[in-house]
C-alpha cells in the first residue's frame, strides 16, 4: 500500500481516508470492526455498500488473517433509506 | 494447549470486565481477560453511551450513579484514549398534568438530597427545543449528567490496562471453572488451555448464568432485549439527552397513558445526539430470550413514539437499527459481589440498562473487594445472596 496517496478517500461517505485508516490500525484497531468504530468508515448513508470491500482488502493486505469478524460488517434492516414517518405508517 | 497462570481472570470483554481489569491492573495486579469474541462485542456496543442519575432513586441508586459519574470524569485524564465525553445535562419531558405532579415529587425529593434537579416550564422546553411538540407541558433538568461513545471507552480502558500488564484474549471461550478439593477456585478451563488462577470475575453480561452455572451457582439475570434506530445526519434537533418522563410514572404507581403495542413493546423514548451528527432514538423493553433479529414491528412503534414528541423527524432518514440485550435482574440492581460458597469467585453482572454509567464503580470496587480493601461504596445491596434469600421465601 506504500506507493499509495494517503489522503486518498476509501470511505465517501464518511470522508475517511487511508490515511485515517493506517492511524486507527497503529492505534490498535486491528479488526474490521474495531476500524469501523475508530473511523466510522462504512457507517455513512450508504451503510458501507461502497466502502466495505476496500476497508476489509485494505485490511487483509496489513495483515492476511486479520479479523473480519464473525460478525463482520454486515447489512442491518432497513437496507433502502426511509424515514421515520414512512417506518411509522405516515405519511 | 498450554497452562499460564494469573492473579485474576475475567470472564467477558465487555464494559464491565474491561473496568475491572483496568481498576485492577492499576493496582498492580496481574490480570488476564477472556472474551469469545471481540473486546466490546456483546451489549456493551449494541446500547447508548448515557451515564445518568436523572431517573434513579435518590438513596443508594443514585449515589452509586454519582459516584460512577465522577470516576468517568478522571477518566477523561487517565485512559490512553479519548471516548466522546461531553457532560451537558439531560432532561425528561412530561406529557400531561398528572406527569408534571409527579416530577415536581421528583425533583422536590432529589434536592432534598442536594442533587442539582430542577423543574422546566413550557417556555424553557419550548427555547431550548425548538422541534419539539407543541402540546408538552414542561419537563425536568439533572444538570450533571454526562454521555460517552460506550464501545470507545471500552476501547480506551482495553489499551490502558493493556499498557498496565493486562492480557486480553479475544476469541477464546470459557469452558469451565476448575475447584480444588475445599472447593476453591483453582482454575479457569478455555479453548486455548487452562489458566491457573485463584480469582475469577463473572463479568459475562446476559451469558453470566451459564458461567455461574460452572461452580453450581443459579443467578436470576435473563436478557431484556432494546431497539435503537439510528438517523442519518441532519441539522442538529438538539444538543443533549432528553427522554420521556412517563415511563417513571410506575415508580409513583400510576399507569403509562401509551397504546397498546407501546406498552407492549415497553417503547419509550430516549433521545441522544450523537458526535457524529446524527442521533439515536430509543427504546423498547422486551424478554424474548436471546433473539437478536430486528423486529420491524417494534422499530415503527419506536419511530412513532419520537414522532409524537419530535414531529420534523416524520422526514428525516433512519440509518440503521441495531437491538441489544440488557443483563436484567428482578430489582434492577447488579449483582457486584463475592460468592462465600465458592471461594475466590466473583459476579460483577445484571446492570440491565444502566452498564455504562455503572461501569466505572464497578470496575473499582470488583478491584477493590479482589485485593481486600475497604470499597469505595458499600457493596451490601449488591450481594448475590438477596436472590438466594427471595428463593427460600417463596
Ligand atoms: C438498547 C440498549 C440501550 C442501552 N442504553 C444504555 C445507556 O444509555 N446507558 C447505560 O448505562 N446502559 C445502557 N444499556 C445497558 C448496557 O449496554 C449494558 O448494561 C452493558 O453493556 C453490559 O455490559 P457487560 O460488560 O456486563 O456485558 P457485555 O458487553 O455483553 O459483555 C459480556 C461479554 O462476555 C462475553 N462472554 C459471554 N460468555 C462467555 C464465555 N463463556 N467465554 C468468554 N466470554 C464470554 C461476551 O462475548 C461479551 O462480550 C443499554 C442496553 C441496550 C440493549
Ligand atoms: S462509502 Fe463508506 S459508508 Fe458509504
Amino acid at each position: 500500500m506504500r506507493h499509495v496517496n494517503e489522503g486518498y478517500i476509501v470511505c465517501r461517505c464518511e470522508e475517511v481516508t487511508g490515511k485515517q485508516l493506517e492511524d486507527a490500525y497503529l492505534l490498535g484497531a486491528i479488526t474490521s470492526r474495531q476500524l469501523k468504530m475508530k473511523t466510522r468508515a462504512t457507517m455513512g448513508a450508504c451503510q458501507g455498500r461502497v466502502c466495505r470491500q476496500l476497508v476489509n482488502l485494505w485490511l487483509s493486505k496489513k495483515d492476511q488473517c486479520a479479523d473480519k469478524g464473525v460478525e463482520p460488517l454486515s447489512y442491518r434492516t432497513p437496507i433502502r433509506l426511509v424515514t421515520f414517518g414512512e417506518l411509522a405508517g405516515e405519511e | 494447549m498450554t497452562t499460564e497462570s494469573a492473579d485474576v481472570v475475567i470472564i467477558g470483554g465487555g464494559i464491565i470486565g474491561m473496568a475491572t481489569a483496568y481498576y485492577l491492573a492499576k493496582l498492580g495486579s496481574d490480570v488476564v481477560v477472556v472474551e469469545k469474541g471481540e473486546i466490546a462485542g456483546g451489549t456493551s456496543s449494541k446500547c447508548d453511551g448515557n451515564i445518568l442519575a436523572i431517573d434513579k432513586e435518590p438513596g443508594f441508586d443514585s449515589q452509586m450513579s454519582l459516584e460512577s459519574q465522577k470516576l468517568v470524569s478522571q477518566l477523561v485524564m487517565e485512559l490512553d484514549e479519548e471516548f466522546e465525553y461531553r457532560a451537558p445535562g439531560s432532561i425528561l419531558v412530561c406529557e400531561s398534568d398528572e406527569e408534571m405532579e409527579a416530577a415536581e415529587m421528583w425533583v422536590n425529593r432529589q434536592k432534598e438530597v442536594g442533587l442539582p434537579f430542577r423543574m422546566l416550564d413550557r417556555g424553557e422546553i419550548r427555547s431550548e427545543w425548538k422541534y419539539m411538540a407543541d402540546d408538552i407541558h414542561g419537563g425536568l433538568e439533572c444538570a450533571t449528567d454526562s454521555t460517552v461513545n460506550p464501545v470507545l471507552l471500552t476501547y480506551s480502558m482495553a489499551v490502558t490496562a493493556e499498557r498496565l500488564g493486562a492480557r486480553l484474549k479475544t476469541h477464546t471461550w470459557v469452558t469451565g471453572i476448575r475447584l480444588d478439593p475445599s472447593g476453591a477456585v483453582e482454575g479457569v478451563e478455555t479453548s486455548s488451555g487452562l489458566i491457573r488462577t485463584k480469582h475469577v470475575v463473572n463479568a459475562a453480561g446476559v451469558w453470566s448464568k451459564p458461567i455461574a452455572q460452572m461452580v453450581g451457582i443459579e443467578i436470576p439475570v435473563e436478557p431484556r432485549k432494546g431497539h435503537i434506530l439510528v438517523s442519518s445526519r441532519t441539522e442538529s434537533i438538539g444538543t443533549r439527552k432528553v427522554m420521556e418522563f412517563s415511563y417513571l410514572m410506575s415508580k409513583f404507581g400510576k399507569e403509562r397513558k401509551v397504546d397498546q403495542l407501546t406498552e407492549q413493546y415497553g417503547v419509550a423514548l430516549v433521545f441522544e445526539p450523537t458526535a457524529s451528527q446524527n442521533f439515536l432514538i430509543g427504546s423498547s423493553r422486551e424478554f424474548v430470550g436471546f433473539d437478536m433479529k430486528i423486529n420491524v414491528d417494534v422499530i415503527r412503534c419506536i419511530a412513532r413514539r419520537a414522532i409524537r414528541f419530535f414531529p420534523v423527524m416524520k422526514d428525516i432518514p433512519v440509518l440503521r437499527s441495531y437491538c441489544g440485550l440488557r443483563p436484567w435482574t428482578p430489582d434492577h440492581l447488579p449483582i457486584v459481589s463475592r460468592v462465600e460458597e465458592v471461594p475466590g469467585f466473583y459476579i460483577a453482572a445484571g446492570h440491565e440498562g444502566d452498564g455504562i454509567s455503572l461501569a466505572a464503580i464497578t470496575g473499582k470496587v470488583m478491584s477493590e473487594c479482589i485485593t481486600g480493601q475497604e470499597t469505595t461504596i458499600s457493596i451490601e445491596p449488591l450481594h448475590y445472596n438477596r436472590f438466594k434469600k427471595e428463593a427460600g421465601k417463596r
